[in-house]
């Protein structure tokens, strides 16, 4: 058994060596479907870090009465900073609120010149609120709504609730689209693969014919072409990534740059998933790989 | 050693591939079969190894009933019978020495055994200096002389030849018939399908003739009749 198993080692990597070009042309094909794959997945983890980014973007102010002191404001801080959707809370005093008012509106002289002709700030100080987990939202403005406070000036979450759903809704539709097509994309990669095997197969049909001429067993002719296949498989799993992750590094700085403030860190997700990932592509391309080469060594072997 | 008892293959939609054939070939003979393209030689060849199946009818190899053989008995029928081919059908990816080397891997046949067997082999039939050569690098004649090797590698008591010269020029061709002659003269029952008539009227063999799926002559020094 030790001996039957270690030729069709050595007759896999035989096989694999002295088909070279043939050998090549298949690692390819694994190559640019893998590196598709990870591009696309790259593409889906900039996208769902992009449109968390911009959710935690989204915070929910209350206004307070005009006059509340600092400490009371404080106080109703502390209590809000208990429920258990909300991540932060900040103060947001009268001051603050004007000095931010100015900087949004430096470059307007007209709103600028109506406020120095105001005698007092018209501005409320308020409470920031920053929540959890954006996609409890709603679950939040319930609470945030059931509270009764005299300190309470004003609460209009509509505008924010409005916003949210139109991220929401476009992030659900970007969602759907997404996996419809990177279905068809992996469906279309693995039908290119399942080809490529049968193809190389099939340039060995009068070899397989030949050992069949000569007594060589089911098993021993399909051992070694499956052997082969897990070669091929391993190989493409390994140059994909030897090619990534300089692929990633060019790109990183870049996304930095483009979406910046984002923290998109590429490198760093497939660093921590890297097993997973690896693993995942192992597993579906050795699959297909070898149920390739299991049906075309089984046709020309029908002899 | 072996029989044919009333064998018949049909091919669709209506051609009668052997029709009720008769023969029996004795061990350690010389035997030509003879018979015009399409007259069912290759089929006989063919059953004889397991590649096809007779619709009825019987095939016997020594005390071995082959007509009903199953998929996982026939690379062991194959091992049994040294088949030689009109294209040799060598391994193109391994050496010559390979080649031969690979009919012994298939039964499992250790390596220390396999190279104490290759060089004298390669060595009978002139090929010792061409052993770690690829086929594409050796003239016809050389392959088939391989590919002989590699039939006479398991020892089989039949060496069954399906138009081996049928690739090679005069002079190669009669090397190819010397060694099979030689062979012949150690025990082995040899089976020459060939359409060369001046190949089996020199034999001076026994020489059965196929027409139709049929046995029509059976000269014990036969010559080439049709």
């Amino acid at each position: 058994m030790f001996l039957t198993l270690s030729r069709i080692v050595k007759f896999g990597f035989q096989d694999v060596w002295r088909n070279f070009w043939l050998s090549l042309a298949t690692i390819m094909i694994l190559i640019l479907t893998l590196f598709s794959v990870n591009l696309l997945l790259s593409l889906r983890i900039i996208g769902q870090a992009a449109v968390d980014n911009l959710k935690n973007r989204v915070d929910i102010s209350i206004y307070l009465k005009e006059g509340v002191s600092e400490d009371k404001a404080l106080g109703l801080k502390a209590r809000l900073a208990n429920l258990d959707n909300v991540q932060e809370v900040s103060y947001v005093s009268q001051a603050d609120a004007l000095e931010a008012f100015r900087r949004q509106h430096q470059d307007n002289p007209e709103i600028l010149q109506a406020l120095q002709e105001l005698d007092k700030n018209p501005l409320t100080s308020s409470l920031t609120i920053k929540p959890r987990d954006p996609d409890q939202y709603n679950q939040l403005i319930e609470q945030l709504s059931q509270i009764q406070d005299p300190l309470i000036g004003s609460r209009n979450f509509q505008d924010n609730q409005a916003l949210l759903a139109k991220i929401n809704n476009i992030t659900n539709k970007i969602n759907d689209i997404a996996i419809v097509i990177s279905s068809i994309f992996v469906l279309i990669m693995l039908l290119v693969i399942f080809n490529s095997v049968k193809l190389a197969i099939h340039s060995h049909r009068q070899e397989i014919a030949i050992m069949k001429l000569v007594g060589a067993s089911n098993f021993f002719i399909k051992a070694p072409f499956l052997f082969s296949s897990i070669i091929y498989t391993v190989a493409g799993v390994i140059l994909t990534a030897a090619i990534f992750y300089p692929f990633l590094n060019v790109l990183q700085p870049y996304l930095d740059t483009f979406f910046f403030g984002y923290n998109i860190d590429l490198l760093q997700y497939f660093n921590h998933y890297w097993w997973q990932i690896a693993g995942l592509q192992l597993l579906g391309i050795g699959t297909v790989n070898l149920l390739a080469s299991y049906i075309a060594v089984g046709k020309y072997s029908r002899i | 050693m072996i029989k044919f008892k009333q064998a018949s293959k049909f091919y669709p939609p209506q051609t009668k591939a052997l029709d009720n054939l008769s023969l029996n070939i004795g061990p350690g003979e010389f035997v030509s079969i003879v018979g015009q393209s399409g007259s069912g030689k290759t089929t006989m060849v063919k059953c004889l190894i397991g590649e096809e199946r007779l619709d009825s009818g019987q095939i016997i190899v020594g005390d071995w009933d082959i007509t009903r053989l199953s998929s996982s008995e026939v690379p062991f029928l194959r091992r049994q019978i040294g088949v030689i081919f009109q294209d040799f059908k060598l391994l193109p990816k391994k050496t010559l020495a390979e080649n031969v080397a690979f009919a012994l891997q298939v039964c499992g046949k250790s390596s220390k055994k396999i190279n104490a067997i290759i060089p004298p082999l390669m060595k009978i039939v002139g090929l010792s200096e061409q052993m770690d050569r690829y086929p594409h690098e050796v003239s016809g004649g050389e392959q088939q002389r391989t590919a002989i090797a590699r039939a006479l590698v398991y020892q089989p008591k039949i060496l069954l030849a399906d138009e081996p010269t049928g690739n090679l020029d005069s002079i190669n061709a009669e090397e190819i018939i010397e060694l099979l002659q030689k062979i012949n003269k150690f025990g082995t029952t040899v089976i020459l399908v060939t359409h060369n008539r001046e190949i089996v009227n020199n034999l001076n063999k026994r020489v059965l003739t196929i027409s139709d799926g049929r046995l029509v002559s059976d000269q014990a020094r036969g010559k080439y009749i049709i």
